[in-house]
């Protein structure tokens, strides 16, 4: 359960981010879809508990994150923006580091590695280094490291950036398992056709604030648009010419 | 989950990585052979140049002109007359010849009428290594005047000693140690070095090298507090760092017990306890060393920023030692509190075999820790930096 209110953050005289407020609910898959440079990458790091927001209250199941981001971050599983590895370690040992870092050890970390190591698709190259490994299997090593303490709250930024087909399909998989086994999934994006093959609702953001918050038939509705790429551009104000 | 439960996790992924790091392990293992090797290598140059004061092949002009005094010159232990170049000059320039001792063709007349015998010694002074060999000539001649001046005196019927009204005796106040100390006062410079250079690699890669993989990001996001991470990170680099130092250390001592020091007119003895002296010093050092490195390099955005800081971080070591032997450091205990310079300082006492009371170890220890834990402290500081975190 994520519950964002009133969020702004700038940088000097740039305002990333000026009124972002939105919910997301437990066994739900929310988008946050805007264009690039809209604040999503922004809105996602103040959530993370790295950054620190000029306003706003963010809770995460009831966790403070601005008051107490540490206490957060374990309710917390994050594929941030920037998902660098160790070129020396091997998928098993980034699990297990990232794991022990979240207190889960002994037989209780060797089956969640496991788990995890099977349902991402990484059982090949599990006890290879990663530094020669493909940037689909770069994203699946970020992503296992975050999800290692079964965290309730997912959140993805763009975790599709960069992959083939296979790689992507893999992705959608693991964000419709997530929201089966009940957690709250978050993830940004600015490709549509991700947006609308996986959310149950979707929020549209632009130039720093909400635009539109619905489910896809709503923000079709409220444009009065059939497709939902031509809603999406409306609503993020990409074609304010032709609207007028 | 306690910090130190984290501060060990975060230490032994460190240790891990790094030890599987060509880079690391290299940095470390230079920085701790260079020392054994060129100090080595030093002190068996100065060894053959004492023997060749010792035993002088010394090039003579004008044989024929003094007879009496080459003979003398024979009789010299360790001297061997041999023919000079045909111009001493250039040949003393050139450096073909260390000294070359003229004979002028006045000598035999001037002698015999009771006047200065002209000879003449052609040296080059900006040359470090012909000194004692020019030296030696010299006193070579100045013995036979004076032995000539005696005889003298005494045919004239005067006590010789009349002619001496001041004789200079040298009392040398130094123990051999202290003036193989002076030779040994680059080793603690090396120590340092391998202090620094063995952890360099691994505290550079624990801080640009998160920034730059962008792995600094994801790190942060698991609920550890940063003085933990900072604390791991640097507890990895010191221990490299450490091991540098010992090694280092055992390899110089094994050279140093090869070096022939019979040669050198002293008898070498480090003993045990004054390596386990040198070890206590320069091993706090060490921590504090790395805890540097960490924070100057948890500015930079990428391994090669680091470095051009580490490159002037370089010089700090390098300056104390530069400086002591302008300005000696020994007999100053009272710098023990300050990093590097302390160290230098009680080191010069351990080798001048005048150790320093455990008093000054445990103050410079503490203070150099103290210094390092600082530094940590800022360093987690930074780690909460939102443009050292995101700025990539």
């Amino acid at each position: 359960m994520i519950e964002i209110q009133g969020l702004r953050k700038a940088f000097g005289a740039v305002a990333a981010v000026r009124d972002v407020s939105f919910n997301a609910a437990d066994g739900t898959v929310v988008g946050l879809l805007g264009p690039n440079g809209a604040g999503k990458t922004t809105t996602l790091r103040m959530l993370s508990g790295l950054m620190r927001p000029d306003a706003g209250t963010i809770r995460v199941d009831n966790a403070d994150v601005v008051a107490d981001p540490i206490g957060a971050q374990s309710h917390m599983g994050l594929l941030p923006d920037s998902r660098g590895l160790y070129p020396r370690l091997t998928p098993i040992e980034h699990i297990e580091y990232f794991g022990r870092l979240h207190g889960i050890e002994g037989p209780a970390l060797a089956e969640r590695t496991r788990t995890l190591v099977a349902r991402l698709g990484l059982t090949d190259v599990a006890n290879r280094r990663v530094s020669g490994f493909s940037q689909g299997e770069r994203t699946k090593v970020a992503l296992a490291r975050a999800l290692v303490h079964q965290p309730r709250n997912v959140i993805l930024d763009e975790p599709t950036n960069g992959l083939d087909v296979m790689s992507t399909r893999a992705m959608r998989e693991v964000i419709r398992g997530l929201r089966r086994d009940g957690c709250c999934v978050l993830f940004s994006s600015h490709i549509m056709q991700e947006v609308s093959a996986l959310c149950d609702r979707i929020v549209v953001i632009a130039q720093g604030t909400v635009v539109a918050d619905g489910t896809p038939d709503e923000l079709r509705s409220v444009t009065g648009r059939d497709n939902l790429e031509d809603a999406f551009v409306a609503l993020a104000g990409l074609e304010t010419e032709e609207i007028a | 989950m306690s910090t130190l439960k984290l501060i060990w996790i975060v230490l032994a992924k460190e240790l891990r990585d790094g030890l599987r790091d060509r880079r690391s392990i290299m940095s470390a293992l230079i920085g701790a052979t260079l020392s054994p090797l060129l100090i080595g290598g030093m002190l068996t140059v100065i060894a053959g140049r004492g023997k060749d004061a010792e035993e002088i092949k010394l090039p003579v002009a004008g044989v024929e002109n003094a007879p009496a005094f080459v003979d003398w010159l024979k009789q010299q232990t360790g001297v061997e007359i041999v023919k000079a170049p045909a111009d001493p000059e250039q040949a003393v320039r050139d450096r073909k010849e260390d000294v070359v001792l003229i004979i002028e063709k006045d000598f035999s007349k001037n002698m015999a009428r009771g006047v200065p015998a002209p000879v003449k010694l052609i040296t080059d002074g900006t040359r470090d290594s012909a000194r004692p060999k020019a030296e030696r000539a010299k006193t070579l001649v100045t013995d036979y005047s004076s032995q000539l001046a005696a005889l003298r005196l005494i045919a004239r019927g005067v006590a010789p000693s009349i002619a001496v009204p001041v004789r200079v005796q040298d009392v040398e106040v130094s123990s051999a140690q202290e003036r193989l100390a002076t030779l040994l006062n680059i080793l603690p410079l090396f120590l340092v070095l391998a202090a620094l250079t063995g952890g360099l690699q691994i505290a550079i890669d624990a801080t640009a090298g998160e920034r730059e993989r962008g792995s600094l990001e994801p790190l942060l996001l698991s609920p550890v507090p940063r003085v933990a991470l900072a604390a791991g990170k640097w507890l990895a680099a010191s221990t490299f760092g450490c091991g540098s130092v010992v090694f280092s250390l055992l390899l110089t001592v094994n050279v140093l017990r090869r070096v022939p020091w019979h040669e050198l007119g002293i008898r070498f003895r480090v003993s045990d306890g004054d390596l386990m002296s040198l070890l206590a010093l320069v091993l706090p050092l060490a921590l504090f060393l790395s805890a540097v490195v960490m924070f100057a390099s948890t500015f930079a955005r990428s391994f090669k920023e680091a470095q051009g800081y580490i490159g002037l971080l370089i010089l700090l070591p390098m300056l104390p030692g530069v400086l002591s032997s302008l300005y000696p450091l020994s007999n100053r205990p009272w710098l023990a509190p300050i990093p590097i310079v302390g160290q230098y300082a009680l080191a010069a006492d351990v080798l001048g075999g005048k150790p320093p009371s455990v008093a000054y170890y445990v103050l410079s220890g503490v203070s150099v820790v103290a210094c390092a834990i600082v530094l940590l402290a800022l360093t987690s500081r930074l780690l909460t930096r939102e443009k050292i975190i995101f700025g990539r």
